[in-house]
Formats: C-alpha cells, structure tokens, sequence
C-alpha cells in the first residue's frame, strides 16, 4: 500500500475547455466544474496553437490536468461532425495531445466533442493511443433528425475515470441534443471491435428504458447506436465521450422525468464531473 | 422633361436622380424604376425638398430615404394607433420600453432580460429556409445590440393547413413546402448559435396560403450596469462594422416586405432575401459581448432592414450627432457593387459598434482571434448630418432628422361590424367521436415532431421544457422556464400565443383573448406576468377595413395590458401580407414573460396521483364563436369569449399564489377545443392515467357547449385531497369562479359525465394516438 502524502486540492485542478467557431456549450460545462470548485478556463484552440493571439493570451495544454470538449456546431458541422475541429488540433497539436493522454491526464467531450475525438482517433483507440485516421463513427440518427429528448442511461463500467463515482447499473436520466449520434464501428469489423469494447470494458453508457433494459429500441436509444451505445471510453478508462449531456443536468430542477426534479436532490450529471475531478486527485 | 437618372462622370457607378425637373408620372415611375415604394404623395414632399435645397439627390441618397421611410421602418401606417392603446404603459419593471431595438426590462436588483420580436414573413414565403433562418439571426442581433446574451427563442408561425388540396396559384409554395423549410431553418440557425427554441406555436388557416407567417422572439439577459445603447457614443468616436461581407443579397428587404406578394415576388424578389451563416453569427456574438463586458464599444446597434443606411443614420441621430462614412472602407462580397448597393444591402451577421479611437486596436483584435472581418468605416461627428465619400468624391449629404423622420399617416378607417348571432348547432350523439376528432384537428394535435428538432436544453438553464411528463409519453407545456443565474431561483417563464379565427371573427375581442392566454399559460406554470411583445401581422393599411381591423387589435391589447400593468416591451408591425387570394387572418401574435419567484415551485401540465381532486376555475359561458368546436362540424357565427381583465388580474394571482403555496399537483389552461380537449391533454404525459368527471355543476349550458366552449380565464388544476380546503378558499376569499370538477384515475379512461349521463367513456391511449398523429408532419 502505497502511503499517500498530499492529495492534489481541488481548487487547483485547472481545466481547458477548448472551443472553435460554434462550440456552444462551453458556459454550462465550465460551471459545472466551477460549481464543484475546480478552475475551468475557456480558450480558443487559437490559444493553444498560438495563433493570432498576444502572447499573454497563449496556453499549452501542460498548463492543465484535463482537457474537455463540449457540445455545439464546431465550425458548422457542415462537412461530417467534429472534422473541422479535430483536423485544426490534430496537425498542430497532435503530438502534445498524445502525450497528454499517455500520461494519463483525463479528456472529455460531450456531443459535438465526442464526434471530435472519435475524429481524433482518441476513440475508441483500441489498438493504439491516436490513431492516424478514425476508427469508428458517429452517424446521422436512424430517424434522420436530430432529436432533443431526455433518455436513461445505464451505467455500464466503473473503472472509467469519468464514471468512477456512479455506481454499476444505476439508470440516470439527462437530454440528448444531436442529429448525428449513432455510435457505429467499421462494418465487417463490427462484431469483434464490439466484443473488444466489452471486454476492454470501455462501453461506459448504454441508452435504456427506465427499468434499465438496455435493448428497448427507439426513442429510448435516440439514435440508433450499435449496441446501444451512449459513451465509451478507451481502454486505459481515461479518455472519454458521450452523446448525452451530463452537464444540463447538473441540478435535479433540469431534469424532465416526474420523480427526478425533487428538491433537495442531486442532477443525475453531476456525477461525471465529480468522478474525473476525484481521478485526477489521486491520480497527480 | 429631362431624363430621370442622370449619369455621372465619375469612376464607379453614380447617378442623380431627377426629382426636380419631373411630372407627376415621372415621380412614380422614379419610385418604381428604383425600386424604393414611395407613394406619389411622398414622392412630391421629397421633390418639394430637393427643390428647397436646390439640387437632386443622388442615388444613394434617394435610396436611403426609401429605406427609412419604408413602412417596415418608419411604421408610418400604424404609429398613431399604438400610441394610442398600446405604448406607454407605465410599470415599475421598465428599463427601456418601444424605444430601441428590443425592450430592456428589470429581472432583479443587478440583472436586465432583453426581450423583442420581429416578422420575417416575406422572405419565408419565398425562400422558407433561408427567410426563416435569417429572421432567427435577426432578432438575436436585436438582443445582442443591447448587451445582453441571449438565452431563448421563440417562434410563432403561420400556414396553410398542410392537407391544402385545392389549386395552388402560380408563384406560391405548397405549405407543406413551406413549414419544412420553416422549420429546417429555425432548427439550424437556432441550434447553431447555441440559443434555446423553448416555445413558440404553429397555427393552421387558409388565408395564409400565398402568405404564410414566421414570427421570431429573442429574449437576452445581462447585468444593468452592462446595457449599451442603440446610439453614437461621442463625437470624436469611430463607427466599426463587424462581421459578414456586405454583398448584393437582401436589397430592398425592407421595401419588399412592406409590399402585397404576387406570383412573380419568386422571381423579383430572391435578391431580397438573405443568407444567414450562424457559424460567423456565434463568434460576432462572443465579440460583441466581451467587448461590451471590457467597457471598450460605446454604442451598438445591429444591422437589419436597410443595412448602413439605417443603422448609421439612426445611430448617429438617436444620439443627436451625425456621421461621416468612408463608403469604400466597407468590405464587400462582389466586386461591382454600386455605393447605394453598398449603403442599403440586408447582409446578415453584421453589428456596428462606436468607439473611442483608443480602443479600436483592441476590438480588431478580438475580431481576428474569431477570424472576423471588422472594418473602421468612419467617424461620430458634431454636426446632424450623415455624409459619405467613395473614392473620394462626396456623394451623399443630408440631415439626420429629415432622413429618419418619415410622415405618419392618418389613414382612412372602417371598422369591423363582427357578426356573433348564434347557429343552429344540433347536439351532437357521439361524444366520444367529437372528442377523438377535436384533439387530432392541425391546430390541437401535438407539436412534438416540430419540438424536438429544436435544441430547447442548450445553455442548461432550461427548467420547464416544452413537453412534459413521463418520458416518452410527454404532454404539450403551457410554458417553458429559464434560470438564468446559478447562484438565484428566479426564474423567466415565456410563452406565445394568437387565435386568428378569434381575431377574424372579432378583431377586439381576439386580440384581448390573446392576452388572456399568455397569462393564462404563464400562471398555469406558477408565473407572474411581466411584459409582453407583439408582432402585429395584418393585410394592407391602405385598405380601410384592414385598418379598422388593426384599431380594433389594438384596442384589445390596450384594454387586457394597461388593466394587468404588464407593458409591451418591444413589437414589430408587419404590414401589407396579401396574398392572392387577400388579405391574411389578422395575426397579432403575442409573446409574454412572467417572473417565477423560486423555480422549485411550479406545476406543470400533466396529471400527477390516482385519487387527487381536479377543479376548474372560472365561468363556462356558451361563447362558441371561432371555436375549433364550430369550425369543425362547419357553424359560423356564435359568441366570440370576452375578457374581463380584473378577474383575468385577480385569478392569475390566486392561480400563481396557490403553486408557490404548494397546492397545485398540476395545472393546465382551457384553451382551444375547451375543456374537454383541456383534461384529454392532462391524461397525455403519463401512462396509465385517466379521469373521472362530472360537468353538471359548472353552468346551466348544453353539454356540448360545456366542453367545447372557449371562454377565457379559465384553467383545470389538480390538487391532493389534504389540500382540499385551503386551496378552495384561496378562490372563494377572492371571489373567482371555482367548481370541483371530479378525481384522478388510474384506469387510463376519460370519464365525463352531465347530469349522471355519461357522455364520453373514451380510452386515453386511443385519444393520445390521434392526438400524436393528427399533424401528419
């Protein structure tokens, strides 16, 4: 047992969160870590690249613990979802962004940033930390709309550092907002990527009904996910992404479904950015 | 007679425009030639002008008076009736009411919300995707020119109904056409910028076929101490155009849209309409509001109908100075555009700013870190004139108060005689089928295809949403609620509503009927009224009919609004929707906002526990007349509700004092269909609930008329039984109509009887399917 000498403080933890041109969820999602004491800081990408900006207004990725991507239209979203964004980060950044995940340093993206780093190659990596191109996707919704609705998510994996603190099984309930949010893997590839996932244990959130069965088809899973699939993780649990949004959530009063808006309670998202916040203090 | 457009010898194109030399005719033609809509009258005036000061304009000049005198901008047809019955409602809550882009109303002791609405019907009409689109940015930007974030939108809109199978006439778009692109529209631009769709209302009518309706609200909050001003800061100041290029589309948006449409606008008009890019509307958004947060813009003021010409001459006049533009420091989209091009185009995602030189560099910074275009375009100067230079060579000069101050008219009036004798209606034999049939009509059946393509949670402030209920199985809100602040429970309530039938049959009463129910929608969810806005959507002004029908409007919303104290925050005139087969229903929609004290307490629309007890307050009278009842088995005629804005004040007080109180399991308002349609959509947003009724002791009516009447002020509540007493005294002590209407069940059933007659037995899951199915989208 190794003997602990200082747990990291919270208020110490800085958090990026990155944004571009359409991002649009970044305000809610650095309260959510602000609320729990954290220090979010909203920048640019331009910030992080060092282009026009003074040199004041210059960050590197080091000068944090973790790095989130929220939701929004990232540059439009008009050619395939979170491709402009990852392709701007990926040729300048690449390198320090592998590096920071290696070291086990944690990464999330809600929405739009979950298609970004699946764009990325940061997920599901099942092979490796970055891949040089995606290995997975995320599709327009079988309905061929996009859908803004409350769905249950049951918790599938407890290793993973954004989830560590909800217990396994439990069904939360938050909103998804997407038009492209259906989680599919290479065909022909499908049934063993699949089979890996689950073992690796990286399928994080898997969309149910409110009894928590995981096969109820739509709109319980919105979009159409292979096996249902809301989040995954890669296979060291410590980057992250999910379609739902955990951050507009954050408070019971938000929630939709009767029973879960009492006063006094919790918002079932809160638990996302608690867990991360824990891992990172035992973690550095 | 000389020619009408002189040449000038200069290196770019220029004109003079001959108004000194021309006859009657040729004043018109000169109006239509160049495309400006000036009537002959007005024609003459600025002749007479031109005459006195001894020289013609030049086109730019001649262009920019049509833009400012443009219906659209001057509200030249409608000013002296709304200052009539609907301006100047004083209340403690006013920060800036009618005056600027958007009204600015108090929140709480440090916090401001922004609140205005606009038409963009024209534009939608031709070109739905982008018309609508455009009309969403335009607003945000009314919002935004404030100072303020902004945080919902809301939408109401109006078509022909989508099954319209007679022959479409040449030029005119199908609805079902038009309500796609509509909605594609708001649904990308909205969800793009990040802004919540919360609320909004899609209404059904014939009269809207070749004119259909897309009514936009903006509501933006911010800190007090962080509103700017739609005026010029100082003299000494530059002007800094942000934003898009400005580029050859949405020229003479404003002349258009206050012109009747014919079947060739799809040809004339594209130009007119614009194109919205949210991905440089979301980061201008960001500059203008970190600017203003860093105290380094001293005015703003976004650019909407007629572009530069309006936004610079406005600025420059609300502050009592004037402007001197450097024309070609504007960055254009095409080579080739003339300087009047320039001066008057509609391209979107553009703000204007004022600022202290000093503070220049620091704003262009900030544009090109979000890779914005940004230009200083020229100076805030002392003297009250508006002059502008291209390449050099002075080409416009003219005062700011003639420039903006267009005539007002007094137009010839007649006023509506509405017909209310009452039809022979047999009483119907299958309740149960009236009912089935009422719920799945277009302008009842649930909206949820159109709801949930709208992002309505984005900015996480979203407390009550447009559908509520079990999940799944969700029921249509009569409100939606915003918190705008994490560390306070206060929260803004908003919701939109019109009856255009109501309207069309009774002008007065329709519009008050309005009113009544955006209170009514705001109370059932435990709010306040606060402020409304209206966008007053009528046929042409020169008509006197359309006209007295426009008073008639006016005077209700004066009568329901000065009554509660609850001003009109902003409102936008959208005159001359004619189509080719007349005039348009008349439509003042209305949007309203209400403070809710502690967002904890609130109700919601769906019943809640097997056993509870429902109630209906208020009185059912038999007033049919523009019902959904009659329009559906075809009875014309009939009583139109009437308002009496003393109840309407004191019950929407018991109605909000008793949720706060928690007494309330759920609450819904009788509208359209009445009560009958009122308690199906209560079993809606959960499974396995029903109802068990009896109407006997609510009036002396037939059974038919208790159900489907639509008389105003009403509302179904549900209350637990240990509730009982202290909640029937809230309404008794206060004298306002309230009768036990029956229980909460749990056998999925709607059970109503009348005098121990059962007259519906219907099963809710059989009434929820038609209800869900009945739009056909």
């Amino acid at each position: 047992m190794g003997k602990r000498v200082e747990l990291m403080k919270t208020q110490d933890i800085r958090i990026v969160i990155l944004r571009i041109e359409g991002t649009n969820c970044e305000d809610e999602t650095a309260r959510a870590f602000s609320r729990l004491g954290a220090k979010p800081e909203i920048i640019h990408l331009k910030q992080l690249l060092g282009i026009d900006v003074s040199e004041k207004n210059k960050r590197s990725l080091s000068d944090y613990q973790c790095l989130m991507i929220p939701g929004g239209f990232s540059a439009g979203d008009y050619v395939r979802s979170g491709a402009i964004f990852s392709a701007r980060m990926k040729g300048a950044l690449g390198k320090e962004l592998k590096e920071f995940v290696e070291k086990g340093y944690p990464v999330g993206g809600i929405c739009n940033g979950f298609q970004i780093l699946v764009e990325l190659g940061l997920l599901p990596a099942l092979d490796e930390t970055m891949p040089d191109s995606p290995t997975a996707s995320l599709r327009q919704n079988d309905s061929a709309r996009f859908e803004c609705r409350h769905v249950y998510l049951k918790q599938e994996n407890t290793e993973c550092a954004w989830t560590k603190n909800i217990p396994n099984k439990k069904i939360l309930e938050m909103p998804v907002a997407h038009g492209e949010g259906n989680f599919t893997l290479p065909s022909g590839l499908k049934e063993e990527q699949l089979k890996k996932l689950e073992e690796n244990g990286q399928i994080v959130f898997r969309y149910s009904d409110v009894s928590g069965n995981t096969n109820a088809g739509y709109p319980w899973n919105p979009n159409g996910a292979i096996s249902n699939i809301a989040g995954i993780c890669n296979p060291k649990g410590n980057v992250f992404g999910m379609m739902p949004h955990p951050e507009r959530v954050f408070d019971s009063w938000t929630h939709s479904a009767p029973g879960r808006r009492n006063v006094g309670t919790t918002g079932d998202g809160r638990a996302v950015f608690e867990s991360v916040l824990e891992y990172i203090k035992e973690m550095f | 007679m000389g020619e009408r457009f002189i040449k000038q010898n200069v290196p770019f194109h220029l004109t003079h425009v001959n108004l000194m030399d021309s006859t009657d005719s040729g004043l018109e033609a000169i109006s239509s030639e160049a495309g400006v809509g000036l009537s002959l009258p007005e024609m003459k005036s600025l002749q007479e002008y031109f005459k006195k000061i001894g020289r013609n304009p030049t086109d730019i000049e001649f262009q920019a008076i049509g833009q400012e005198w443009s219906e659209h901008c001057s509200y030249k047809s409608s000013k002296k009736i709304l200052k009539k019955f609907v301006f100047g409602i004083d209340a403690p809550q006013n920060i800036s009411v009618i005056k600027e882009d958007a009204g600015v109303l108090e929140f709480d002791n440090d916090h401001a919300y922004v609140f205005a609405m606009e038409s963009h019907n024209h534009p939608s009409a031709v070109e739905p995707y982008g018309g609508a689109a455009t009309g969403v940015g335009g607003i945000v930007r009314d919002v935004v020119c404030m100072g303020a974030q902004p945080i919902a939108l809301l939408d109401p809109l109006f078509f022909a109904p989508l099954d319209y199978n007679k022959t479409i006439p040449i030029g005119t778009k199908h609805p079902r056409f038009l309500l796609s692109g509509v909605v594609s529209g708001i649904r990308d631009y909205g969800n793009r910028i990040g802004i919540p769709t919360v609320s909004g209302m899609v209404y059904f009518d014939d009269s809207y076929l070749t004119n259909c309706l897309v009514n936009v609200g903006c509501i933006g909050f911010m800190k007090k101490s962080e509103l700017v001003h739609s005026r010029a800061g100082g003299a000494g100041d530059v002007f800094i155009l942000i934003g898009g290029a400005t580029g050859k589309d949405g020229i003479h948006g404003v002349t258009f849209a206050s012109a009747d449409l014919d079947e060739d606008s799809e040809t004339n008009s594209r130009s007119a309409v614009q194109v919205g890019q949210p991905i440089l509307k979301e980061p201008v958004i960001h500059i203008c509001l970190e600017a203003q947060k860093r105290k380094i813009i001293t005015g703003m003021k976004d650019l909407g109908g007629g572009g530069l010409s309006c936004v610079v001459s406005e600025m420059a006049e609300a502050a009592g100075l004037g402007a001197k533009v450097e024309l070609d420091k504007v960055h254009t989209r095409e080579a080739d555009m003339a300087p009047w091009e320039i001066w008057v185009s509609e391209s979107q995602e553009r703000m204007m700013v004022t600022a202290k030189p000093e503070n220049v560099q620091e704003i262009l910074d900030l544009c090109k870190m979000w890779d914005i275009p940004a230009n200083v375009i020229g100076d805030v100067i002392p003297e009250k004139k508006v002059l502008i230079t291209y390449n050099g060579e002075k080409i416009f000069d003219l005062g700011t108060e003639f420039l903006v101050q267009a005539p007002l008219y007094e137009r010839p009036i007649k006023l509506p005689e509405p017909n209310e004798s009452e039809p022979e209606v047999a009483e119907p034999k299958d309740y149960n089928l009236i009912l089935q049939n009422l719920v799945a009509r277009q302008n009842i059946a649930s909206r949820e295809g159109i709801i949930r393509g709208y992002d309505h949670e984005v900015r996480a402030g979203t407390v009550l949403k447009p559908l509520q209920g079990q999940i799944n199985a969700e029921t249509h809100g009569d409100a939606a609620i915003i918190k705008p602040l994490h560390d306070s429970f206060r929260g803004l309530a908003v919701t939109s509503d019109i009856n255009p039938r109501m309207c069309k049959q009774h002008p007065y009463k329709g519009a008050a009927s309005a009113l009544d129910e955006v209170c009514r929608n705001l109370a059932s969810v435990g709010a306040r009224p606060h402020s409304f806005s209206d966008c007053l959507n009528f046929g042409n002004p020169e008509k006197p009919e359309n006209l007295g029908i426009f008073h008639e409007c006016a005077r209700g919303l004066g009568y329901v609004a000065k009554a509660l104290g609850v001003p009109f925050a902003s409102g936008n005139v959208s005159l001359y929707n004619e189509g080719l087969t007349g005039s348009i229903a008349p439509t003042p929609a209305i949007v309203a906002v209400g403070i809710v004290e502690d967002i904890r307490k609130t109700a919601t629309s769906y019943l809640k526990k097997e056993g509870n007890i429902l109630y209906i307050i208020g009185e059912t009278k038999k007033e049919l007349g523009a019902s959904e009842y009659y329009a559906m088995i075809g009875a014309k005629g009939g009583v139109v509700p009437d308002v009496d804005a003393e109840l309407l004040k004191k019950s929407v007080e018991a109605v909000v004092t008793s949720i706060e109180a928690g007494l309330v399991e759920s609450c819904h308002d009788v509208s359209d269909g009445g009560l009958a349609v009122c308690l199906a959509e209560m079993c809606f947003g959960q499974e396995n609930i029903g109802a068990d009724i009896d109407v006997s002791g609510i009036s002396n009516i037939r059974p038919d008329f208790k159900l489907f009447s639509e008389s105003n002020t009403r509302w179904v509540i549900e209350v637990s039984p240990e509730n009982k007493e202290l909640f029937e005294n809230r309404f008794i002590d206060n004298r306002i109509p309230v009768y036990e209407l029956g229980t909460v069940t749990e056998d999925n059933t709607l059970k109503i009887s009348d005098s121990k007659t059962m007259i519906i037995d219907a099963k809710v899951s059989l009434l929820r399917k038609e209800w869900v199915n009945g739009l056909n989208l």
